[in-house]
This record gives structure tokens, C-alpha cells and sequence, in this order.
């Protein structure tokens, strides 16, 4: 008995006294030594932080198999497994953080808004205090470079693209009807308001796997995962009024946004270079609810509209003006499950429907028409380690439209098609180091009502060249269905296709951002036809082509002068394409080969006033004209106008905003029509197309309740 | 048989209370190298006792503090400031989740927060300063004694009132109150937290200026 005794303890004193040596070296990848680092046995009191030289040295009494840990701000941890009867002096290495702010990123053809963003263009406030953007995101976007200032219509063109080459996406799911109804060269709205949106990715080219069905741009919108508090908001509106509320419970929340807009009452005090029977009148509707899983979140986001207006439009073929009577009705419903999985896998599975309705008399002839679309998509992501992440997803576009067309005093005619497209897609993100990653990506499509398939590529690089600069490149092929105007009519097509190039260089430094851009972009397989407008009887093929290439440059500055905020924006654009019903290849009308756009912000802290100015220019751009030899030969004066913007908070929850478009009151022409004949002398007669109104007045009181009493609506006027 | 249970039991009394002096010891160690200006050390013996004392909150509770400390002293240097409030956020990341509802962790959280809008007012004004007073009125429901969240609360208000030039009286109260909670708050061990009073005599100079 009493040699057990001895013996248990003599080897518990062993234990407790008998200490091991752990001793090493720390260094980074250039073999310097890192002075500082925390080097400790995980679950143990023993440990030390490295000294000058990158060395360490503790005792320890602990045995066995033990977990030696080291940590040092801005670089990963290392956590290294180890016998501690065989320890051998050992020198560990640890690797800068790939997740730390100046790590490489790939962006090439991205502009980022909002939170997430490291090298975001816009902070979320600019999204909509730009002057001129008159709270609307489409308008904002537009002082960015690559796009074009296409003022009669009012939608996005990217880089020498059409409008519909853009394709917009919320929380990832896509939106088939992204603009507000509209009639020729009367601008459109996009459809979403800011307020329910925390980040904006609009990328001009070059983007991800993961989408598709876009020839030249994507635009991911993202709402809000978690709204910060309670709040009620009120908007008076010389236009209309608006009304949003959010509410929060335990692990869910809601928001609703509502607004209605008349277009009336300003009309009989500014009359307008439109003939309104009925000015445009709209009602909309916005609803997020958000709900907290243990292992996940649900967003259901849902979005209506209902618009209409009356109008009469001058027609240089007849001697009477067109009536134009359209009412729109929209809904867009969308619902995202974001979770993890097992293992670091995290599963993104969603739906999202839209449903366009139009009801349009023109003169006496009735059309109506409707889309259904839909798209499912589920995508299953890792971040297998720090440096290496991996996805897959599967998209379902299912496309149905219908529409009957009632000529007066002649028999209805219907027509409708239903489109069905099903991809695949992968993607892979490597770092290297903190200096160098790559993206590869894969996306494989099949269009059943069209039967063809493809596969497109999709690659980007980045590599930092110092410590403020980087540079990334970025290929890719991209394709997209036919537009509707087209499908409607045939559907012996093949899908339209481009190629990107695109090299970036981006300069971030505290305060200061620029970035520039060079690409190229090949078209092929654009739609042609032979007649006047795309109609049952045209000759349709994919014999189109095209190229576009240029220049885009950002400068962005925030803090050299006290308050003041600007950004300056130049886009230089060479491109020719031939298609539609083209006779050669040409510049498209929408196309300027000079882009510019000034913003700026200051903060006038003893006025509490936000001024806010913006200078849009570009030169001029093509337009046919009969007249003359030659097609898409001539060019209209260059485009120019200043708009501003002044809010002024009353008290920090409310704020007085005014703004005025185009100040100096330019004459501006955004391009020409002709006449279908010629008149006596042999000449087509032709008619300006010009803004609306050349100003635009707006004078809004907005008004913020929530319980910090802080809050207020700045950042989405 | 007696006499061997009794020795295991010595034998764990003592391995025990000097499992016990070890934290002591540490966090007092700890304690005098951040006094004596030496953060990163203090930090890393926060982080070690950490790794042993897995329910303990306090050795990352502090992990947190001492980092938002220093970022409050390099305000103007970004490379430096984000990196300490990134390590603050992170380790007070792992003792929210185990415990959402303790009152001291919110209000540090609502110190990174508030770091950040310092950093830069304009970026991150707008989106954090309602997660600031979102936090400080849950820990107010948590712990309406706690001198430090009533503290906290009148001194982020006061900041926006001023600008505002709007009356301050009610959140000079909420200050007086809170240096009145200071003399009778009771920390729970020598450990605990319990920072704070002379910033708010501070604030009520201030306030007594006005």
C-alpha cells in the first residue's frame, strides 16, 4: 500500500513539476521576423509573446498531445499540433490575412455601393443624394462610367449595349421587369426604391458565373438582412407622398414601403413640353419580411405597382396626334433562404416571380399584354479554407407572355410564346497570397424553346502592385435570349453572344479612389430583320454583329477639403454594330463617344445643409437622317445640363429638400425623327426629340420617427 | 485506502487553487502591463488565460476593451485602427454568442460601433448610429443599474444634441445618475468590470459648463 502511495506521488509531483521547454521562432513570408505574436498551448495557461527576433521560449507542464497556438494582428493564426515530449525547436510562419483590408480583390468591370463593398465607387448616401438622381437608383448609376446618358429613355445602357443587355437581379433572383411602364421618349424609372436596399453591385462587364442572360451588365441589388431599429417615415412631396415602416420582433422583422405619385398638380403649375390627357399617376408597394433561423435567414421581398397616364404624342406621318393610354400593373415577388449546411457549406435557394401586365390604347387600337416569368435558383458555397472557396448552382428561367393586339374595326390577333432556360454553373476563388487571385468560372445553358445549348468561360485574375494600386483582368462569354419583340413573332433564333475583355487599375487609398478601365467587347449573333419595325412577316436571322471598346476612368476624392465630397466620371466609347434592320455597320443612336459627369457634396455644417450639384456632358450622337447620303452619319450638338440639390435638416429627424434639374436651362436634343415620306420639295420633314420639361422643380419634406431620434432620411434623397 | 483518498484529494486541492492563483495571477499580470503602457502584451496574456479559462468571459471581455482603447488613441490611422477593431470584434464575437444578453458585452459593442463612426462620420454615421442607441436601450432593459450603459447612452446622445443645439439637460441628468450608480455599483469579483466614472466625471464638467 504505501509504495502505491509513494509511487502515485512521486508521479504526480512529476506532473507537476516536471516542465518541458517549448521554445521557436516566428517569422512572415518574407522571413522577417514578427515581434510580438501570441504563442500559446490552447486550453493552457502556458504561453509567451515572441521577442524582437521572432523568438519565443515558456515552460510548460502539461503533456501529450497539445494544440500550440499563434496569433498576431492582420495575420492568420496558426494553430499547430504537437507531441509535447517530442517537441523539437521548430521556426512557424505565418501568412498575412488574404481577409485583411489591403488584400488583392477582383473587380474588373465591378462598381460596388453600400456596406459590403472594400473598394466601394458610391457610399450607401450617394446611392441617392446625387442632384438629378431625384431618389431614383437607375439615375445615380448613370453618373458612373460606362454607361451612357440616354435621356428619353431613362434606362440603363452599358458600354455601347442595348438596354435590355443589362439584366437586373434582387437578393440575387432576377427581375423580368425591372423599369416602370413608359411610352416613346418619355423617360422610365427603375421600379425599386433605395430604401429598402443596403448594397448595389452594377458590374459593366466581365461578372460571374452565376449570372446569366445578360449580353453587357448585371445589376445585383440586395436588401436589407437586418434592419438597425424600429422606425416610421413620412415623405411630403410636391409629386406625391410616401410612407415606410419598419417593424422588429425577436427573430424577424418587417418593412413596408408604400408610395404614390401624381404627376397632376405639378403639371398644371410647371406645364410640360408633353400633351398629358392624364399625367402619369402611380401607386407602389414594397414589403420585405426577414426571419432569423438558428442556421439561416429568409428574406421575402415583395414589390407592386400600378401606373398609368394619357398622353398624346405628335406623329410627323399624320396630321393628327397619337393617343397614347396605358396602364401598367407590376408585381415582382422574390423569396431567398440563405443558411449553412453541413461543414462550412452554405446553401442559397430561392424563387422569384414577375408578372407585367399592360393595357395600351393607341389612337383606337387595343393592346394588352402580359408576362409571367420566373426563375429558381439554388447554389451550394464553401470557403474550404481561408484562401480557397468553391460553388455550384442550377438557374430555371421560365418565361410565358401572351398578348392580343385589337386593330380597330378588324378581328383581334393573339399571340404568345413560352421560354424555358435551364444553366449550370461553378465557380472557383484561389489566393495565392495576399497579392495574387484568380476566379475561374463556368456556366452551361440550355434554351429549350429556342434548342440550343452552350457553355461560356468566364476567368479574372488580380495582382497587386503596391500597396495602394492593383490590377485585375477579366474574360469572359456571354449570351442572351432574343428580346421579346422578336420572340414574339418567331422563335427560329439563335441565342445573341459577346466576349469580354476587360483590364482594370484601381487606386484606393484612405479618401481617394481611381480607377480605370480599358475593354473590349465583341458582339456576335445579334438579331437582324428586313423591315421598318420587327413584325410577323420580316425575314428574322442571328447575322448581326458588332464590337464596342474604350476607356472608362473614376476619380473619386472624399477628404482633401473639409465637407466636400466629389466624384468625376469619363467614359471614351468606340463601337459599330450591325444590326436589327441596319444597312451597314453603324454607331448606335444611344451611343455618345464622350461621357462625363462631375458630382459633387459639401456639407455646410453651420446651415446643416447638404448642397449637392451635378454636371452631366456628353458629345453628340448619331442620328439618320434621310436628307443626307450616308447612314447614322449625323450628330446632334453635345448634351449638357447642371442639376442641384439642397437638403436642409429642420431638426435631426427632419429634413426640407429642394432640387432643380437643369438650372442654366440648355437646350438640349437628345436626337431626331423623320418622316416616313417626303414632302414636296423632296424633303423628310423631321421633329426633335428633347426632355420633357427642360426643368424640373422638387420640393419634398421628409420626416423620420424611431426611437434614437437620430435617423433621418438624408441618405435616400 | 483513507490515507490515499485523502492524499488525491490534497493533491487536487492544491492543483486546483493553483489552477486558481493562475488566473489571478495572470489577470493581474495582465492588468499591470496595460497600466505600465504596454497594450499588446496585456493583450496577449488576456488571450492565453482566455484559452485556458473557456467559461470565463472576462479574459476576452478584456481582449475586446483593451483593443478598443487603443483604437480610440489611433483614431486618424486607419491601417492601425482597423486591424484592432477587426481582433475586438472578432473575440467579442465568440462571448455574444454564448451569452447575447449580458449587458457589459453590448455595451462594448456599441464602443466598436461608436469607434467606427468616429473613424469616418460620414460613411458610417448613418448606418451605425442606430445600432449604437439600438444597443444601448437593450442593455438599459438588461441592466438599468449599470453605470456604464447609462453612461454610454447619455454620452452618444449628447454628442448628436449638441450639434443639434438642442437642450442637453435631460442627458446631463442621465450622467448624474450614472456617476450616482458608479458609487454603489458592486462588481462581482476584482475582475469585473468596473471603468468608467472618470470619463463621466468628465462629461459632467462638461455639462456643468453649459
Amino acid at each position: 500500500m504505501r509504495t502505491l502511495i509513494t509511487f502515485l506521488l512521486l508521479t504526480l509531483t512529476q506532473i507537476l513539476l516536471g516542465q518541458t521547454v517549448i521554445s521557436g521562432n516566428v517569422m512572415d513570408e518574407k522571413k522577417q521576423p514578427i515581434q510580438g505574436a501570441n504563442v500559446f498551448l490552447d486550453g493552457t495557461y502556458d504561453g509567451t509573446s515572441s521577442d524582437v527576433n521572432g523568438n519565443f521560449k515558456f515552460l510548460t507542464s502539461v503533456k501529450g498531445i497539445q494544440v500550440l497556438k499563434i496569433t498576431f494582428l492582420s495575420y492568420e493564426a496558426v494553430e499547430h499540433k504537437l507531441t509535447i515530449e517530442n517537441y523539437q525547436e521548430q521556426t512557424f510562419v505565418l501568412r498575412e490575412s488574404v481577409n485583411s483590408l489591403d488584400a488583392v480583390i477582383i473587380n474588373a468591370g465591378m462598381l460596388q455601393a453600400g456596406d459590403k463593398a472594400r473598394v466601394s465607387v458610391l457610399k450607401p448616401l450617394d446611392i441617392v443624394t446625387t442632384a438629378g438622381s431625384a431618389g431614383d437608383i437607375v439615375s445615380a448609376l448613370q453618373t458612373l462610367p460606362g454607361t451612357q446618358m440616354v435621356g428619353e429613355s431613362g434606362r440603363l445602357f452599358v458600354r455601347g449595349g442595348e438596354s435590355d443587355e443589362t439584366q437586373t437581379f434582387v437578393d440575387g433572383l432576377r427581375v423580368a421587369q425591372p423599369y416602370g411602364a413608359s411610352a416613346n421618349n418619355v423617360p422610365t424609372r427603375g421600379r425599386f426604391s433605395p430604401f429598402l436596399f443596403s448594397g448595389i453591385s452594377f458590374s459593366t462587364g466581365g461578372f460571374s458565373a452565376e449570372y446569366g442572360e445578360a449580353l453587357s451588365s448585371v445589376l445585383l441589388l440586395n436588401t436589407i438582412d437586418e434592419p438597425v431599429q424600429e422606425q416610421t417615415d413620412i415623405s411630403l412631396m410636391t409629386v406625391g407622398l410616401g410612407l415606410s415602416t419598419t417593424k422588429k420582433w425577436n427573430k424577424s422583422s418587417l418593412s413596408i414601403n408604400t408610395a404614390y405619385i401624381d404627376l397632376a398638380p405639378y403639371q398644371i403649375a410647371i406645364p410640360q413640353a408633353v400633351d398629358w390627357n392624364r399625367p402619369f399617376q402611380s401607386l407602389s408597394g414594397e414589403a420585405v419580411y426577414r426571419y432569423q433561423f438558428e442556421q439561416g435567414l429568409l428574406k421575402v421581398y415583395t414589390a407592386f405597382d400600378a401606373s398609368r397616364f394619357d398622353l398624346n404624342q405628335e406623329n410627323l406621318n399624320s396630321q393628327v396626334k397619337d393617343r397614347v393610354d396605358l396602364n401598367n400593373n407590376n408585381l415582382y415577388f422574390n423569396a431567398v433562404y440563405k443558411g449553412f449546411l453541413v461543414n462550412n457549406w452554405q446553401l442559397i435557394a430561392g424563387a422569384s416571380y414577375g408578372l407585367g401586365q399592360n393595357k395600351i390604347d393607341l389612337n383606337q387600337d387595343d393592346i394588352n399584354n402580359e408576362e409571367d416569368a420566373l426563375h429558381l435558383k439554388m447554389k451550394v458555397f464553401s470557403k474550404l479554407t481561408n484562401r480557397f472557396k468553391v460553388s455550384f448552382g442550377a438557374d430555371y428561367f421560365l418565361t410565358q407572355f401572351d398578348e392580343s393586339y385589337s386593330p380597330f374595326q378588324q378581328s383581334r390577333l393573339t399571340i404568345s410564346y413560352n421560354s424555358e432556360i435551364g444553366a449550370v454553373y461553378s465557380e472557383v476563388d484561389y489566393f495565392f497570397s495576399k497579392k495574387l487571385a484568380f476566379n475561374l468560372g463556368i456556366r452551361a445553358s440550355n434554351n429549350a424553346m429556342l434548342e440550343v445549348s452552350s457553355v461560356s468561360p468566364r476567368a479574372s485574375v488580380a495582382y497587386k502592385t503596391g500597396k495602394f494600386n492593383q490590377f485585375s483582368f477579366a474574360y469572359g462569354n456571354f449570351e442572351q435570349a432574343p428580346r421579346q419583340d422578336y420572340l414574339k413573332f418567331s422563335n427560329q433564333f439563335g441565342t445573341e453572344k459577346t466576349q469580354h475583355f476587360i483590364l482594370n487599375f484601381t487606386f484606393a487609398k484612405e479618401g481617394t479612389t481611381l480607377r480605370a478601365e480599358v475593354y473590349y467587347k465583341k458582339y456576335k449573333d445579334l438579331v437582324k430583320y428586313d423591315t421598318e419595325t420587327p413584325i410577323f412577316s420580316s425575314d428574322y436571322s442571328n447575322s448581326g454583329f458588332g464590337y464596342a471598346k474604350g476607356l472608362d476612368v473614376f476619380w473619386r476624392e472624399d477628404s482633401r477639403i473639409k465637407n466636400l465630397e466629389y466624384w468625376i466620371s469619363y467614359s471614351f466609347i468606340d463601337t459599330q454594330r450591325d444590326y436589327r434592320n441596319y444597312l451597314q455597320e453603324a454607331t448606335p443612336s444611344f451611343v455618345a463617344k464622350h461621357t462625363a459627369s462631375v458630382v459633387t457634396k459639401y456639407w455646410i455644417s453651420t446651415l446643416r445643409s447638404q448642397l449637392g450639384v451635378t454636371y452631366n456632358f456628353n458629345s453628340g450622337r448619331p442620328y439618320e437622317n434621310p436628307n443626307t447620303e450616308g447612314f447614322l452619319n449625323e450628330k446632334t450638338k453635345s448634351f449638357s445640363n447642371i442639376n442641384l440639390g439642397w437638403a436642409y435638416l429642420l431638426s435631426p429627424q427632419k429634413i426640407l429638400y429642394f432640387s432643380m434639374s437643369n438650372v442654366l436651362g440648355t437646350k438640349n436634343v437628345f436626337g431626331y425623327e423623320y418622316s416616313n415620306t417626303a414632302n414636296q420639295q423632296g424633303m423628310f420633314p423631321s421633329r426633335a426629340i428633347i426632355p420633357t420639361a427642360s426643368r424640373f422643380v422638387f420640393v419634398g419634406f421628409f420626416w423620420t420617427i424611431s426611437a434614437d431620434k437620430k435617423t433621418n432620411q438624408l441618405d435616400n434623397l | 485506502m483513507k490515507k490515499l483518498i485523502l492524499t488525491l484529494v490534497v493533491v487536487f486541492a492544491v492543483f486546483s487553487a493553483q489552477s486558481q492563483n493562475q488566473y489571478e495571477q495572470g489577470m493581474n499580470k495582465a492588468f499591470a502591463l496595460w497600466k505600465e503602457g504596454n497594450p499588446t502584451e496585456a493583450v496577449a496574456l488576456f488571450e492565453r488565460i482566455a484559452s485556458a479559462e473557456k467559461n470565463n468571459w472576462l479574459p476576452n471581455y478584456y481582449v475586446a476593451f483593451v483593443n478598443i482603447t487603443t483604437a480610440f488613441q489611433v483614431m486618424n490611422d486607419n491601417e492601425q485602427l482597423t486591424p484592432l477593431l477587426n481582433k475586438a470584434q472578432e473575440t467579442l464575437d465568440m462571448e455574444l454568442i454564448k451569452d447575447p444578453n449580458n449587458a457589459e458585452l453590448l455595451v462594448l459593442q456599441a464602443l466598436i460601433y461608436t469607434a467606427w463612426i468616429s473613424s469616418d462620420p460620414m460613411k458610417n454615421g448613418m448606418k451605425l448610429s442606430g445600432k449604437v442607441m439600438e444597443l444601448y436601450s437593450k442593455a438599459e432593459k438588461l441592466a438599468p443599474n449599470n453605470p456604464r450603459v447609462v453612461f454610454g447612452k447619455a454620452e452618444f446622445e449628447i454628442g448628436g444634441a449638441r450639434y443639434f443645439k438642442q437642450d442637453t439637460s435631460a442627458m446631463c441628468g442621465q450622467i448624474d445618475k450614472a456617476i450616482a450608480l458608479f458609487s454603489t455599483f458592486k462588481p462581482e469579483s476584482v475582475f469585473h468590470p468596473n471603468w468608467g466614472l472618470d470619463r463621466a466625471l468628465e462629461a459632467q464638467k462638461k455639462c456643468a459648463k453649459k
